[in-house]
This record gives C-alpha cells, structure tokens and sequence, in this order.
C-alpha cells in the first residue's frame, strides 16, 4: 500500500502520461541538472556577486582601506562609513571589498594551481606506474601525515609570513589530496578498453594520458577545485585571525577578524567582526553549493 | 481447468506501473497465471518484459516509486485466501508471508547476501522470526539445511562469510536460506544466469529434488528456453508486460502459436544438430517503455502483422490450458493448413 | 587479523622515521642544532666554554650527520624531547602538563560529532525527499562553510557574555574539580571543534546509508519478512559504517589540526595554544616536537582506525 499523499502523485503522472503530454526531451543532461538544482543557483549567484563586488571595489566605495583617520575611531556603521570604522578609523567597508579580493586571490589560486599540481603529476605517475609513482605516493603521504594546520604554521615558522609564502605553502600542502584523487581514477580508467587500443595505436604516455584520459576524469576533478578553494579560504582566514596567516599590512578577511580576539572588541564592538565573518561564510557558502551542484551534475551514477 | 485445490498462487489481470522520473512505466500491464503445486511454472522473456517486476509484485517487494495499480494477487494458503495486493506493503501479515510462506532466490548470491554476516547468520535470521526456535537449535537447523543443500563440512561453513564460498556453493546457500521455513512456494529469479552452466544443472536438481520432496510450487523466472524445456511444467511467455503465450510446456514447446514464441524458438541453436541450423533472429528491438507502440506491442517486430494489430488482442484459451494473444493465432496451430 | 594488525604496525615505521629524520634535519639547519636543544639550558648557562664543549661532545656534537641523528632519535625515545626556548622547560613536561586537555578536547569532540553524525545522517537517508532531509542537507553544508573560530566567536559571544550560561574560556578554575565543574567548561569548545567534522560525519553517512539501502542483500533481507528497522539497523546502517569509520580516519589530521585554533579563541590550555605561542615566538625546538607528536599522533590514530574497519568489514581483512 503506498501512501496517499504517494498515490495522488502517482495518479496525476499517469493522467498526464496518458494524455500524451510527456516526452523525453533533449539537450545536456549535466547542464541542465545544475540549474535544475536550486541551490547551485543561488550559489553561482551569490559567488558572482561577492566577487564582482571584490573586483570592483574602487567603484563601490572610494575610502582608502589602509587609511588612518585618527578622528574616526571605533564609529559603528553610519551613512558614512556602511560598516563603521575600526580601531584605527579604517573604513570597515573598503576593508572588507579589498581585502575580498587577497581573501579570493589566495583562496582560489591556491585551489587552481595545487590543482594543477595534483592532476598533472598524478595523472602522468598513475599511468606510468612503476617508481615515479611509488615516489610520488610517499611524498604525498609525507606530506598528508600532517595536520594541514600544523604543517602551515611548522612552514610559516621556518621560511617567513608573507602573501606569496602562504601560497606556496598552500600549494605544497594542498597538492596531495587532488594527486592522490587524480590518480585513483587514473588507475582505474588506464585499465579500459580504449586505453589499450590507443597504446596499440603507438601514441605517447604523455598524449594519452593528458589528451585522452584526463577529460575524462574532469567532473570529480572541478568539484574538488571548488571544495579546495572553500578549504583554503577557510585556512587563510584562521590563520589571518591568529596573526600569523598573510601579514597585516595587507588586508584580507582574516586579518580583519584579527581584532575579535580581545573580548572587549568582541562584545562592544561587533561590527567590526561580524560583518566579514557573516561575508566569509556566506561566500565559502555558495563555494559549496556550486561544488555540490557540479558534483551532482557530473556524477554518471546519480539518478533522477 | 483444473483448480483451487492443487493452485498455490493466482494472478489475476495484474498491473504494476513504476514511477520514477516523473513518467509512468507500464511495466506489467495486464497479466494473469496460475503456480500449480508441487509444479513449476517458467515465466521466459527478454530482459525489460516484465518478468522481475511481477515476481516482486507477489513478494510486495516494489520499489517505492511504484505501485500496484490494478488486479488480484491471491495467495491460496492452509487457512484460506490471502489477497495480497490488499495487504499492507510493509505489515505484519505480508511479513509473516515473506520467508516462510512464500518465499524468493535472486540472480546474483554475490551481492544478494550482506557481505559482513556469516551464513549461519543471515539463515537464521529467517528462522528466528518465522518459527520459535531456540538459538541452538536454530544452528543445528542450518547446519542441516546446508548439508541438504549439499554443501560439505556444514559445521564449519556455517561460520564462514559469503565471499569465502563458491559461485555455486552461495547460490546454494541461498536457497537453503529460502527453503530453511519450508514455503509453499519459490520464486527463483534467474538463479543460474551468473553461474557456470556445469553449476546450472546442479542447481536445477536441486530444486527438482525439493520440488519432489516438499510439494513446493516453484515459480522460475528465465530468459533462456533450455532451462524452460529441462525444468517446466507450465510456462507463460512475457513480452512488455504481456503474457503473449502461456500453458504447460508441451504445449507451448511444441506447438507454439504466438508468432513471438516462434521466432524465440526459431532462433535458438541446438545442440547437436549441426552446423547449417536455420537460426533466424528476431528483427528489430524491444521497444522504450515509454514510448511503446499502441496496441499489439510485437506488432512492430511481427512478420505477421496485419491493421487489426492496432488494437490490443484479447487473451483466448484453448486446447484446455493453452492461452494466446494474438489476432491471427488459428493461422499457427498444427492442425491448420 | 592479528597479521593484519602487525602488517599494518610495520608499515608506520619507515613513515615515523622518515618525518622523524626530515623534523632532525629541519631543527640542524634552525639557528641553534637538535643536539643543543637536548641540553638543559639551566644546566649550560651554569657552565663556562669549555666544560658547555666537553658535554655537547659527549652528547655526540662532532659526530657525523648521522650518528647525531641516532643520537637525537635515542633521547627522544627516551623521553628527551629537548627544551623550550622559551625559559629552558624541557619539552617533555610541557607535554605531559598540556597533552591532557587536548586530548579531552578532541576525544569529546570526537565522539560527539560521530554519534551525532551517523544519527542524522542515517535518519536523514530514511527519511529521504523530506523537509527534514532537505533541511539538514542545507544546515549541513552551512556548517562545513562557517570558519569554526568565527563560529567559536558568535558561540562565545552569544552564550558566554550575553546569556552567561557558560564560562568565557580556561578548563578548570583552581578549586573545582569534579566533573559537574569540568563540563560547563568543556561544552562550547567541543561542540564548536566538532562542527565541521558533524556535518562531514552527517553528510557522508546520508549518502553511504542510501548506498547500503540500494543493494541487493538489502531486498533478500526484506524477502525473508524481516521488521523494517531490523533491515534499515542490522544490514543497512551495518554496512554503511564501514565507508565512514575510513572517513573518520581521513578527517582525523583535521580534527587534531582544528583544535590548535579552538584553544586559542577558548584559551583552552592544550598542546594547541602551546603551539601557536611557540611558532609566534620562533621556539623551534618546541614547534619541531609539537608537530613530530602531532604526525605520531595521526599515525596512531589511523592505526586504530584501520583495526576498526578490519572488526567490523571482514572482507577488509583479506586485503
């Protein structure tokens, strides 16, 4: 017995069924299932929004995000200053847009090129076999055995904090987990018929490896860029908010949330926290959804 | 026709129409048969007939996104009628039928069985809610199935995972978890098709033996007609969610009257008849379930068809047990011209 | 399964060493050597030149590269781990005086955010398509997307100086000892640490549950006439545990990561806050020791994790 709520579902279906009024149609499945799903939408969205408002800072506000203004101390949000000012008389807004723009830069480079990094040498190592892919395994093993955390700061406390630093070490710490997921399906997909008749055609490892096997692979691959680029803008952030992520003559998002370490300034004065905080989650927020949306989309094994 | 009192299990005009998608599958349109006791009742077809959705139709085992949408399922047990198309999907009645009355074996005994229980475990779990069995003896019970089933060293099987038997030795075990409750009747859904053909045989001595020694009615789903010629009694013919052809096997086997039958029969090789056998394979392919063609759903692939096809045939008995749908079926009996 | 388990030990050897030779090296090229860092520094300052030479010889100084790492390695399998910078503390006792409290952190939040984990997401897989399904998905993938200290922060804000229900950081206040005092104390920073690895946890048991439910066994079980939460407990959620018990293994590094920074929003006296301190103060003996613990303690626990599986997926076991 199905449900009765089930049963009238049912029951429209094969009115209209029989009417004629159903048809399979055409057209990309994958596409059509992202924007089918809402919530990618809104995360493409929201995604376009924050970072067009990052890019086009100047355009939005003309306050200078590094400018002192001694007179303007600690003011909650006015018609002058939309999120108020901080300890310094910085105008919070300008802060936050600029400082979007490190946040972003630092987020979604790092994600693309330890990308980059990961599928290129696992896709080569996980094809060939043999010892550059026992090599590359330990290394990325080493390296994973890590908290990611303390591995950062271990580094940040050897070679320095500074803005390319902590991509580099975003990169270096990052690359194994997209090597590793990269050569999964290397090793699977090497296996396959068709992988077999092109070696008979005498084509390069290199030319089947990149031009024949990887597109095949690039679904898992694009959602891990974005869940990666949500992660490292996470990292920047916590790493920022301790003082010791990028150095704090730059602004980023991180940097700015630095001052709610005081308790003071996290009681009293909560504009100065809780927008960029409220700004991180909402933009790592549609980061996920568009990541969820393409997982869902490119999953062949996902059913209507 | 003979009746109720050796009929175990019968089909009436039965409608199981799937869901998913938003679209309406007709999977089973219109189906009728009868489980004879103590016989065994073949449902052939390609894949997609059918032929698995009525088996779960009996067993209330459908998908969710599905329904049974019209006719009766009546089960003729010692203490009367059950009709379970109007039983609760989940309920108690329909789960005290489930195993120890009526009772199902599936395709693949690798993946049919859980992985992280042992035998010994997954059998007597069957006896532990259909009969009062204590624990003790419910492992003594299954160590006896399994050597019925001809499986050596029970005592030491029975403590073993699935992935440590054999293809056969699991298919085995499966139906000694089948059969542990003694069922009236066995549903077995392809039960050979992922085995070895020596295995096949094997396995199909068995379920004659059980057949012969319990009276159970068993109900074999296949889509290869040298088990139906080795194994059945009755045999119904499926195609789209029609039983084009049906009646006992010689009947059907031999004197074939649906033009679909034919071409099944016709396309077959056989062994040890040579090399320049007239094998003539069926032309075209069964047609999208969601778009199916109005009317006779062979009528596309027949060599036969005429206008008439347009329209759906009505089933007509003959011969006694013998049924066909099919306009022109006189055409094709063996004492026409 | 024991030769599994011994295979397994055998494997982190090589690994240990390894980390354990590259964080030697790390600490050789660091002003100051590892060797001088094994030194109590309040012993050496009572020393003039000479006898501070004689006794970094005897601790092997001129010694090849090496032999001054099997010399190093020796004492930190003894127990020398060196000394702080900051104010010669041996290393050793600052672990034992602040690996406690991480430990209590993260093994709460451990098993916190599991147990509660695998009851949403087995519950939202059965209840699947409906509003509370929806409705954790979503509340799921907000929390992997809030930073967990901002979280901490809105958390501190909200309960501890607004409502002030629970007390604004710290473990202990001297004096108060027994459990009813240690868990207002401990509530917040567990719960904030477990955030993410919950929604993590949830969202991966949902899908593993509805994996299970589609298999086969899963209708052979309904065949026999076996109760709906016998099937959905004992042959379902029982094999969708396995995929994330090995998640819970991967998520580990994170889970021991992550409460570095909750000790510092919560002033939680951990190894974590003592890490954060040493690497703003460039004690690179103490950072060194911090993170080779660390990597041990990953190792360890994925270890167990591996056991685990092994228990409860006997096909593991071959393999």
């Amino acid at each position: 017995m199905t449900s009765r709520s089930l049963n009238k579902k049912f029951d429209k279906i094969l009115a209209r069924e029989e009417a004629g009024q159903l048809s399979s149609k055409g057209g990309s499945r994958a596409l059509k299932k992202l924007f089918n799903n809402r919530l990618a939408v809104v995360g493409i969205l929201l995604f376009a929004i924050i970072l067009l408002t990052a890019i086009f800072a100047p355009l939005i506000t003309d306050a200078d995000p590094l400018k002192i203004d001694l007179r303007n101390l600690s003011k909650p949000p006015t018609a002058e200053h939309w999120f108020g000012t901080d300890k310094t008389g910085r105008d919070i807004l300008a802060r936050v847009l600029y400082g979007g723009r490190v946040s972003i830069l630092v987020g979604l480079g790092s994600g693309i090129i330890s990308a980059i990094i990961g599928v290129l040498i696992g896709a080569y190592t996980g094809y060939k076999g043999g010892w550059p892919d026992i090599i590359a395994l330990r290394i990325s093993e080493l390296f994973m055995s890590f908290p990611q955390i303390i591995l950062v700061l271990l580094l940040v406390s050897i070679i320095g904090q500074s803005l390319i630093n902590l991509m580099i070490i975003f990169v270096l710490t990052g690359w194994g987990g997209m090597y590793r997921m990269t050569r999964a399906r290397m090793l699977s997909l090497r296996e396959e018929e068709y992988v077999q008749a092109l070696r008979s055609f005498g084509l390069s490892t290199a030319s089947i490896c990149y031009k024949h096997i990887l597109p095949n692979a690039l679904g898992p691959i694009m959602v891990n860029i974005t869940l990666s680029t949500a992660a490292f803008i996470l990292a920047e952030a916590g790493l920022s908010f301790l003082g010791l992520g990028v150095p704090a003559s730059i602004p980023t998002w991180g940097n700015i949330l630095n001052v709610a370490q005081e308790i003071r300034v996290l009681q009293n004065f909560w504009w100065m926290w809780l927008p960029v905080g409220l700004v991180i989650c909402l933009f790592v927020l549609s980061v996920n959804f568009i990541g969820d949306g393409l997982r869902d989309a490119t999953d062949p094994s996902q059913q209507g | 026709m003979p009746r109720t009192q050796d009929v175990a299990l019968s089909v009436k005009n039965l409608k199981t129409y799937f869901y998913t998608n938003n679209r309406c599958n007709k999977a089973v349109n219109g189906v009728s048969f009868e489980i004879r006791k103590g016989k065994t009742l073949c449902i052939v077809g390609e894949s997609g007939c059918g032929k698995s959705v009525t088996a779960s139709t009996i067993m209330q085992l459908l998908p969710a996104l599905s329904r049974i949408e019209q006719g009766q399922v009546t089960y003729h047990s010692d203490s009367g009628d059950v009709h379970i198309e109007k039983l609760q999907r989940d309920g108690k009645e329909m789960r005290a039928i489930r195993g120890s009355e009526i009772a199902m074996i599936f395709q693949d005994p690798m993946t049919a069985l859980n992985p992280v229980y042992t035998i010994g475990f997954q059998i007597g779990e069957s006896l532990k809610y259909h009969t009062d069995l204590s624990t003790k003896e419910i492992r003594e019970k299954t160590i006896d199935l399994l050597r019925g089933m001809g499986i050596s060293l029970p005592e030491m099987r029975v403590d073993d995972y699935p992935h440590s038997y054999s293809g056969g030795m699991r298919q085995r075990a499966m139906i000694a978890m089948a059969m542990s409750c003694n069922p009236k009747i066995l549903i077995a859904d392809e039960p050979t098709t992922a085995l070895d053909v020596t295995i096949q045989s094997q396995i199909f001595e068995l379920m004659d033996k059980l057949k012969a020694e319990n009276e159970t009615a068993i109900m074999l789903i296949t889509h290869d007609m040298g088990v139906v010629a080795e194994l059945a009694d009755d045999v119904a013919v499926m195609y789209m969610g029609n039983i084009v052809e049906a009646g006992t096997v010689d009947q059907v086997l031999r004197h074939p009257v649906h033009p679909y039958t034919r071409a099944l029969l016709k396309s077959i090789p056989v062994l040890g008849r040579g090399r320049n056998q007239d094998i003539q394979p069926i032309a075209g392919s069964t047609p999208d379930p969601y778009d199916r063609p109005i009317g006779c759903q062979f009528a596309p692939r027949c060599k036969h068809r005429i206008e008439a096809c347009d329209v759906m045939p009505q089933e007509v008995t003959f011969n006694g047990t013998q049924r066909v749908m099919c306009w022109r079926y006189k055409e094709f009996l063996p004492d026409a011209g | 399964m024991l030769t599994y388990v011994i295979r397994r030990i055998l494997l982190l050897i090589p690994m240990l060493l390894t980390i354990s030779f590259l964080v030697y090296t790390a600490l050789e090229l660091t002003p100051g050597d590892a060797v001088s860092a094994l030194i109590n520094p309040e012993l050496a300052s009572r020393l003039t030149e000479a006898q501070f030479y004689e006794l970094r010889e005897s601790y092997g100084l001129n010694k090849s590269f090496i032999t001054r790492y099997g010399i190093w390695l020796g004492n930190v399998m003894q127990g020398n781990f060196g000394h702080s910078l900051a104010g010669g503390v041996p290393i050793s006792t600052i672990f034992l005086d602040r690996l406690p409290a991480t430990l209590e952190l993260s093994l709460v939040a451990l098993f916190f955010s599991t147990v509660l984990g695998c009851i949403l997401g087995t519950y939202s897989a059965l209840k699947r398509g409906s509003i509370t399904d929806s409705s954790l998905t979503v509340i799921g993938m907000v929390g992997v997307s809030i930073p967990e200290f901002f979280f901490g922060l809105v958390a501190l804000l909200i309960f501890a100086l607004n409502l002030g229900w629970l007390p604004v950081g710290g473990r202990l206040l001297p004096g108060y000892e027994t459990i009813w005092d240690r868990i207002p104390h401990i509530v917040m920073p567990a719960m904030v640490l477990s955030l993410m690895m919950t929604a993590g946890v949830m969202r991966y048991a949902r899908s593993s549950m509805l994996d299970a439910l589609t298999r086969d066994f899963i209708t052979t079980a309904r065949s026999k006439g076996l109760p709906e939460w016998r099937i959905n407990l004992l042959h379902g959620f029982r094999v969708a545990l396995t995929p994330v018990v090995v998640l819970i293994g991967f998520r580990l590094p994170v889970l021991i990561g992550g409460s570095v920074i909750i000790e510092q929003v919560f002033q939680w006296p951990g190894l974590g806050n003592e890490f954060i301190g040493a690497v703003r103060g460039s004690d690179y003996p103490l950072v060194m020791m911090i993170a080779l613990f660390s990597v041990f303690t990953v190792l360890m626990a994925s270890l167990i994790i591996d056991v685990l599986t092994a228990l409860i997926d006997p096909r593991v076991r071959l393999s």
